[in-house]
């Protein structure tokens, strides 16, 4: 008897559980059931690419273990205050990097959920490998985006610039999909089709001539297709970007040396101006601290309070904080959750070189007034017998759990959809 | 020997090169399939002095330490220039294969040596690739780039070894059998076999470019190294790295791994279906009974069947130094690179498009090179390619004697034809030749035709016409979905 599409999905539904991947070849039928979106709840994804070291985020400032694997890196107790001398402690067993001032209030006021512990079985050390493994949700790292995979359910046919990834001209590959094409913007600026200046009057017959191009339907599947799609939606977020983005005002001032605050202010601009942009997400470099994570070579060589990761970490709290503060501005901060990640955390014993080398699990923020917050999960053991042959903590929470939340408690979907399995609820949504 | 048709040449002169004028495809289909893949293959009796000439009067790269003369990017503009004139295209088309295979960064090396291992990779470009191998081994750039200089005895640095097997010669596993290629333990052993390697500069020599490998004996691993144990490339001995080059170079994983290569960057990208495997396969035999030689490799593929088919036919996306040569060459567009004491990096139009389109030359992503084909577009990079047609397409001729790139009046009157139809035609075999639908030339004809309300008012060459729809027509054509394929 043939089965249908239908009752193929229905049939295989029932054999997944948690941990088993579901066949590639079944999400994609799955595809053909369309979930429910609600532009209003919006998602952005900041990346600190490199391997943000955890426990100098969230400093377990009560484990004896931390201070004897880190004897130059260890923030003391007493050290756990900004500039400013506020205490940065969150609970009796934890403190924020000190770089973090902006964090802690937000921390104060409920709308941060850190969850202890995120990482993933077997994990993989190099940053390729273990990036797409977040990337794609998948523990080999192969296969579309996990959020490549929502958007070719959720977001096909929808009208406007739903989604986009800011400041890079790659496109991560958490947005590849199968269908939906993701514009990446590097730039408002270039973001643009352009023609001859001598001739205003003839833009329109080109721009015509061109869009008609690009909507030709082309052979499924084929090189040309995929070329075709992304010029359709290259195109078509050019024009809505150029007409909407110069409509932003805001009070609110980012500083031009944040590379993320830039980023996350034209995230803010383009939420503020067009009101479909919902899954936007930004990256910033430098977290791979093997050398100088901390002090000043040249005159401080082991101050705790400088250093390239002390630098990251103010960057990180600074630009959040500016963009929250927009969002407000412009009446979005109850619609926009924001999710932080990265490949790996740091090795808990330092190196010989003011640094840390490749880890794995580590604290993952995720931030906004949707946010339940709080602490979630749960400290990885950094005691000898609890360490891997590198040194490495062993993972309590999988970063899929994650995910399913916001799949699940934010963006509608069904998260087994798009994760080919079922992960409990980490509970901060 | 038959001719070739002016599409087959156009199709050889775009993968072996970047493009050319229709004077050079018909003098191309003239020599027939192999005389065409010979004439191109066999560079070296190209007469060259054309660009020679320019690169003397554009360029002093005399002393390394000169900062104004010889930085990153008069490096950039160096080899864009070499690409944009050359006689001998296959010559860099085949250094920019390489460079993307054994992918090095000046991030890392330095400006000298990077500029060092692309001479290195441009006079063994067609070499026998155990000698192209050993002599980029043992080249500063990689030594430095793959951590071989901190690969000491007793402390080996596994970096090279394991690139060495995984993106240069074989793959983790073989491409045609799928069978693991080595374990982490021949890793580690190979390591071993290249402890000790070194360059270093000679002292007294005038030529501040001339770094000279060595090994070290002190720092190098001299007991016994056991590689594929269990396989029958097993060898155990007290081998260095040119004896380990030498084993990988005569395993049929290397050769099935490099026709694939070859065949993703040159023909179409490979499957792994029975006719594919079977296409490895005989490709693999060449390199074999011809002694590892890339140029006879790489003549069997493009004089092959499989090269002239259909499915070869534009099924590769243009890289970005591809989609910016191709059209100044097609179209006959003028470039002058300046000089860098004129002008500085400012002249470097070309390498800015290119970085904007996402391929920084001497920058690629990491040691697995660029991701090729769809790997180039996205929205951002598709809107660039974009903007660059508008750029060339209204470049207007100016001071001749000034840095940039033009396409004059006089070129666009050589394209235009009596009525708008054969017009289009024309371009479109200049910049292709494209092969479009009905409706899509329609739409084309239809704006030669128009006023700017949209009206048809027909077509007549004029000095407006050829400033306004024909430099129009021109950036139209380079944005079509069509014009992004190789």
């Amino acid at each position: 008897m043939p089965v249908t599409r239908r009752q193929f999905i229905k049939r295989s539904a029932g054999l997944v559980t948690v941990g088993m991947v579901v066949p590639r070849i079944w999400l994609s039928e799955a595809r053909a059931e369309q979930v429910a979106f609600t532009p209003t709840q919006k998602l952005v994804v900041i990346q600190l690419a490199g391997g943000n070291d955890g426990f100098n985020t969230v400093v377990p400032y009560t484990d004896s273990r931390y201070y004897s694997l880190r004897p130059t890196l260890s923030f003391k107790e007493s050290e756990l205050k900004t500039t400013d001398g506020s205490s940065t402690l969150i609970s009796n067993q934890f403190g924020l990097h000190p770089s973090l001032k902006e964090m802690k209030d937000f921390y104060d006021a409920g709308k941060v959920a850190i969850v202890l512990g995120v990482g993933y079985p077997q994990p993989n050390l190099s940053h390729f490998l273990s990036m797409d493994i977040w990337h794609t949700a998948d523990l080999g790292g192969v296969g579309k985006g996990w959020l490549g995979r929502y958007a070719d359910l959720a977001l096909i046919g929808r009208p406007g610039l739903t989604s986009a990834s800011i400041g890079s001209l790659d496109l991560p590959k958490t947005f590849s999909a199968e269908k939906f094409v993701v514009p990446n913007i590097i730039s408002f600026s270039l973001y643009n089709f352009i023609a001859d200046p001598n001739y205003p009057g003839d833009y329109n017959n080109q721009i015509n001539v061109i869009n008609f191009a690009a909507s030709r339907m082309m052979p499924a599947g084929s090189v040309i297709a995929s070329v075709n799609s992304s010029a359709f939606e290259s195109l078509r977020g050019a024009q809505q970007v150029q007409t909407s983005v110069s409509r932003y005002t805001s009070s609110i001032v980012y500083p031009a040396n944040n590379p993320l605050a830039s980023g996350l202010q034209m995230v803010a601009q383009l939420m503020a101006t067009v009101p479909e942009a919902s899954l936007l997400y930004v990256q910033v470099n430098g977290f791979d601290n093997h050398s100088d994570q901390i002090g000043d070579r040249q005159n401080d060589r082991a101050n705790k309070g400088i250093g390239d990761h002390a630098t990251l970490l103010r960057w990180f709290s600074e630009a959040i904080k500016l963009f929250h503060d927009d969002l407000v501005e412009h009446g979005l901060a109850d619609q926009v959750l924001m999710l932080q990640w990265s490949e790996f955390g740091r090795r808990p014993g330092e190196n010989a070189s003011f640094g840390t080398d490749h880890g794995t699990a580590a604290p993952l923020f995720v931030i906004g007034n949707p946010v339940r917050g709080g602490l979630y999960g749960e400290q990885p053991s950094m005691a000898a017998g609890d360490l891997d042959p590198a040194g490495n903590v062993k993972f309590k929470v999988d970063f899929r759990e994650v995910y399913a939340t916001i799949l699940d408690h934010w963006l509608g979907a069904d998260s087994r959809l798009v994760l080919g399995a079922q992960y409990p609820n980490v509970g901060f949504l | 020997m038959a001719n070739i048709t002016y599409d087959e040449a156009a199709h050889l002169l775009r993968r072996m090169g970047f493009g050319g004028s229709p004077d050079e495809i018909d003098d191309l289909a003239a020599k027939g399939r192999e005389g065409a893949v010979d004439f191109l293959l066999n560079y070296e009796q190209i007469d060259n002095r054309f660009l020679d000439d320019i690169m003397r009067s554009s360029f002093n790269f005399s002393n390394p330490f000169d900062f104004p003369r010889f930085n990153r990017g008069e490096l950039q503009r160096w080899w864009f220039t070499r690409m944009t004139f050359t006689r001998r295209q296959f010559e860099e088309k085949m250094t920019l294969f390489w460079h993307n295979h054994f992918a090095t960064s000046a991030s890392k090396t330095g400006d000298l040596l990077i500029y060092n291992q692309n001479l290195t990779l441009r006079s063994h470009a067609l070499d026998q690739f155990d000698n192209l191998l050993l002599t980029v081994a043992q080249d500063p750039a990689m030594l430095l780039w793959l951590d071989g200089v901190t690969n000491v005895r007793g402390k080996p640095n596994e970096n090279f070894a394991r690139e060495l097997q995984e993106l240069f010669t074989m793959g983790i596993t073989d491409v045609v059998t799928g069978e693991p290629n080595y374990i982490e333990q021949d890793v580690k052993e190979i390591a071993r076999a290249f402890t000790g390697w070194k360059f270093f500069h000679p002292r007294n020599d005038p030529n501040p470019f001339n770094y000279q490998f060595i090994v070290i004996d002190s720092e190098h691993d001299n007991t016994v190294k056991t590689i594929y144990a269990g396989t029958p490339w097993a060898q155990a001995g007290n081998l260095d790295g040119a004896d380990v080059i030498g084993i990988i170079c005569a395993r049929r994983a290397t050769a099935r791994y490099l026709v694939k290569k070859l065949f993703d960057f040159f023909v179409y990208p490979l499957s792994e279906t029975t006719t594919d495997r079977t296409t490895i396969e005989r490709f693999a035999d060449v390199y074999i009974s011809r002694n590892h030689s890339i140029k006879e490799l790489v003549r069997a593929i493009f004089t092959s069947d499989e090269f002239f088919s259909q499915r070869a036919r534009f099924a590769l996306v243009k890289s970005p130094v591809e989609f910016i040569l191709g059209p100044i060459r097609m179209l006959g567009a003028r470039y002058n690179p300046g000089t860098s004491a004129r002008e500085g990096a400012s002249n470097n139009t070309l390498a800015a498009v290119s970085i904007f389109l996402g391929q920084d030359l001497f920058n690629p992503p990491d040691v697995a090179g660029w991701k090729l084909n769809l790997g180039w577009i996205n929205t951002s990079t598709l809107l660039n390619r974009f903007t660059y047609a508008d750029l060339l397409a209204i470049s207007r001729t100016r001071d001749l004697n000034a840095p940039g790139l033009w396409l004059s009046h006089e070129q666009l009157r050589s394209f235009a034809k009596k009525n708008a139809k054969k017009t289009l035609k024309k371009l479109l075999s200049v910049l292709g030749p494209l092969e479009l639908d009905g409706e899509m030339i329609s739409a084309l004809r239809n704006y030669l035709e128009s006023d700017d309300q949209g009206n048809k008012v027909g077509f007549v060459i004029d000095d407006l016409t050829l400033d306004k729809k024909v430099r129009g027509l021109i950036h139209l054509i380079m944005c079509l979905s069509e014009s992004q394929l190789n």
